[in-house]
């Protein structure tokens, strides 16, 4: 038999085989998602269908990571039936384009995985710039600027700025552009190592309560 | 000559297979971001030699950390980062290194973690472990 002949009657066999088949088929496998700044959690649906002849039992629905949870109403998916699987993902303080996905695993033999994408475009509400000052032992004790500016599509009224300790002065101007406030931190002296969390409360309607944090130093000499 | 070019191909498309399936299967396990600049990374080797001048910090899950961790390695990652941070920068000192690992399958927590160190808190000498925390075991062997 030569080699045409066998990948014909290959194909023939997988024709037969495969006569009576499930197929769950997804509307999209990809879902890109654009939440509002401050948004606590984003969620995309997937939704699916058997355009197959017989039923698929969902087996498995895992996420790639903690922060990432997903819905199935009903493992069994008859004939023709349709349903969906709904990912929730809570971003907590991540930023920038984040891709998480969602394996479904069923017992249809011809696709037994389906990895279905989320991703999330994660504007932050406020970008601290930088969240960290620091003044070696001994420095001069000037003043140093975190610029604060709110994300896109976030109003900002005013900033409250508060040292952990009282060995930080701090001061909140307007900055340059609208939604920019300038925070004026600086030390009392720098002879002795400080450690300072600045607590900065914006005044906003988007996520209300929501705290930030930036660091201030004096940091002893190298030894 | 052209059954032997027939062949090729249709050994090409039977490598192809796997090499398919491996790709679906692992996707949201590797990453598909840009290399990593070598002068950003930092094998387990050296960031060892560095010894109390090195900050080691774990950008994995809570839950991978409770579990084992680098010794004195600190918690940080983008999920608690607001949280997290202020301790990571009690301990920083501007002659000190720091390495930032994750798991070595899908390491992109890694090096977002070291970007964000080095853009918002305008850290320097900012390094990603190479081979993330299987290397780290590995090399502990």
């Amino acid at each position: 038999m030569n080699l045409p002949t066998k990948l014909l009657l290959g194909a023939l066999f997988l024709g037969i085989s495969t006569g009576a088949q499930a197929q769950l088929t997804w509307e999209k496998t990809e879902i890109e998602l654009n939440p509002p700044a401050g948004a606590e959690s984003a969620v995309a649906t997937f939704k699916y269908e058997n355009k197959g002849t017989t039923p698929i039992n969902i087996k498995a629905v895992r996420t790639s990571c903690g922060c990432t949870t997903a819905a199935l109403k009903k493992n069994d998916v008859a004939p023709g039936e349709k349903g969906e699987i709904t990912a929730t993902f809570k971003p907590g303080d991540n930023v920038g384009v984040l891709q998480k996905t969602v394996t479904v695993e069923t017992d249809d033999a011809k696709t037994p995985q389906t990895v279905l994408t989320l991703k999330a475009n994660i504007t932050q509400m406020l970008v601290l710039q930088p969240n960290f000052v620091f003044w070696q032992a001994n420095e001069d004790p000037k003043p140093k600027t975190i610029v604060a500016t709110a994300g896109k599509g976030v109003t900002i009224k005013s900033l409250e700025v508060t040292s952990s300790t009282p060995d930080f002065t701090t001061k909140v101007e307007p900055g340059a552009a609208a939604g920019e406030f300038k925070i004026i931190v600086q030390p009392r002296e720098t002879s002795h190592q400080i450690n300072a969390n600045l607590t900065i409360k914006p005044d906003s309607s988007v996520s209300p309560g929501k705290v930030f944090n930036a660091s201030a130093r004096v940091i002893p000499g190298a030894t | 000559m052209i059954s032997l070019l027939r062949q090729c191909l249709l050994i090409l498309g039977l490598a192809l297979l796997p090499a398919a399936g491996q790709a679906l299967y692992l996707r949201d396990k590797v990453s598909w971001q840009s290399p990593i600049p070598a002068s950003e990374m930092v094998t387990v080797a050296n960031a060892r030699g560095w010894g109390s001048d090195a900050i080691w910090l774990d950008a994995r899950t809570a839950e991978d950390f409770e579990k084992e961790h680098v010794p004195g390695a600190l918690l940080l990652n983008g999920e608690r980062w607001n949280e997290l941070l202020p301790q990571v920068l009690a301990n920083w000192s501007p002659e000190k290194r720091v390495v930032v690992y994750c798991s070595a399958v899908g390491c992109g927590s890694s090096r977002e973690v070291a970007r964000r160190l080095r853009q918002e808190a305008e850290l320097k000498n900012v390094f990603v472990l190479e081979g993330g925390w299987e290397a780290w075991l590995a090399e502990k062997k």
